[in-house]
């Protein structure tokens, strides 16, 4: 086993966050599948445990050869170490647990939902993290047009007011307005030095700055919380091009986050297309009754054909409704795929290395009369990597998957 | 025999089986990839049928 290093001393790291304050260096945050950033000294979320910093060298600084050392000054517990090198250990074991999870589909593979080009199309987990109060929008249900539009905003002004103080030092130096000077060097009248360009240049950039912002101010102006919702079920499960299987969870996932999102906001109305809402559970089917029911979520028998947009990026769902047999579109702010569960990568790589099968949808293969034994014994199988299952039922293997193993190492 | 057990991945079916294990007290071995535990659960904003926290 290869125990990857942190570049933080375990033993030291208070988790205080000092370091991650004082990071210069910003990256896509994986935890919010890139809708938020994170820095090169980081936790993988705020409530992680163990509560210990680790260090990305993909990104940070110093791993890249440049001048930092910033997180090494401010840390007050002398926790980090540069220096620290993957460690490997050998263990010595009498049974093994595998509990390995799952992969989403990457959505991308249907091209005709628009998943990745469209930019208000989101998967189920990315809609998660915009619901969740902790998360990069504090919960509320923004489009992600709207969002990269305000980031697009603050970058403009950034740059303008960089530009702007150029001009003001220009200006000061040469005692001239640059409306003035522009003029002048626009009709020819003043041609010397090699200043002069570069100051034409950036006068430029400051007008096309300023038109930009307002535009994209006056855009903005009209942005407001994503209120039609589209959920699109199955995708990538119970698709023959991809994988036969349903993923089981994903019906009740689109149900909580409809509800979720009618109680962020009452004026929501969110529709979701199925071909049918398999609410297979203790409590599940009373909880998609209540949906319909008393929140008023609106479930559409039929199959999503295609997603396109329109002029202001909005999602244009196309559909088959099969109660009334007519093809339909419907626009909404925002649309929500439930993708599938998928066998992790690299689920053969340590199949091959346990000596395990794998069945023919790449999930470990089990008996069904022993549904956590896999084809090795002493190994045993819960949760996602079995096959898709939701919370309740992971816990539940977790559980006997536990007491199979503590079988063999007692003895039985 | 070694009494010790493996278990590969620290999402909530890892975590559950770990601390069931522990319980018995058992030594227990969770390897996870990423940095800290959860896995992808810890990501989710509620959980159904409750719509209780995840975290």
């Amino acid at each position: 086993m290869r125990k990857k290093a942190r570049y933080v001393n375990e033993d030291l790291c208070t988790g205080c966050g000092a370091c991650a304050e004082k990071c210069p260096t910003t990256v896509a945050n994986e935890y919010e599948l890139g809708l938020g950033k994170r820095k090169a000294i980081y936790k993988f979320y705020a409530q992680g445990i163990p509560s210990v910093f680790c260090i990305d060298p993909n990104s940070c600084r110093t791993f890249q050869g440049k001048k930092c050392g910033v997180c090494e000054k401010v840390c007050q517990a002398k926790a980090i170490d540069y220096k620290q090198e993957d460690k490997i250990l050998e263990l010595n074991v009498g049974a093994i647990i595998l509990s390995t999870g799952y992969d989403l589909f990457d959505a991308t593979r249907i091209p005709e939902y628009g998943y990745g080009k469209l930019p208000n199309v989101v998967n189920a987990m990315e809609f998660e993290r915009l619901l969740s109060a902790s998360g990069p929008t504090e919960g509320h249900v923004e489009r992600l047009s709207d969002i990269r539009d305000h980031h697009l905003i603050n970058t403009t002004e950034k740059k303008l007011k960089k530009s702007t103080k150029s001009l003001e030092n220009y200006e000061k130096k040469h005692k001239m307005s640059s409306d003035d000077f522009y003029k002048q060097f626009t009709a020819g009248n003043i041609s010397d030095g090699d200043e002069f360009p570069k100051w034409a240049k950036q006068y430029e950039n400051v007008q096309e700055g300023t038109k930009k912002l307002e535009e994209l101010k006056a855009k903005a102006e009209k942005f407001d919380i994503a209120t039609r919702l589209a959920f699109i079920q199955c995708v990538g499960s119970r698709d023959f091009r991809f994988n036969k299987y349903c993923s089981s969870y994903c019906c009740m996932h689109s149900l909580k986050e409809a509800m979720m999102a009618k109680d962020h906001d009452a004026r929501t109305e969110a529709y979701i297309f199925n071909m049918d809402l398999r609410t297979v559970g203790k409590g599940f089917e009373e909880y998609k009754v209540r949906g319909a029911e008393q929140i008023g979520l609106h479930y559409i028998r039929g199959r999503v054909a295609e997603i396109t947009q329109d002029e202001n990026e909005n999602p244009i769902v196309w559909y088959e409704e099969t109660t009334s047999q007519t093809t339909k579109h419907m626009t909404v702010d925002l649309a929500i795929l439930a993708v599938a569960c998928e066998a992790p990568k690299g689920i053969e790589k340590m199949a091959e290395m346990l000596g395990a099968d794998l069945d023919e949808n790449r999930f470990f293969k089990t008996d069904p009369l022993n549904p956590l034994d896999t084809t090795v014994p002493g190994i045993y199988v819960c949760g996602c990597a079995q096959r898709p299952m939701d919370i309740p039922e992971s816990v539940a293997q977790a559980s006997s998957a536990a007491c199979r193993a503590a079988e063999v190492v007692a003895g039985g | 025999m070694n009494k010790d057990i493996l278990i590969i991945g620290g999402g909530i079916a890892g975590m559950q089986a770990s601390l069931d294990l522990g319980d018995m007290g058992l030594q227990v071995h969770l390897i996870e990839k990423e940095t800290c535990i959860g896995g992808k659960m810890a990501q989710l904003d509620k959980t159904f049928p409750t719509n209780d926290c995840a975290i």
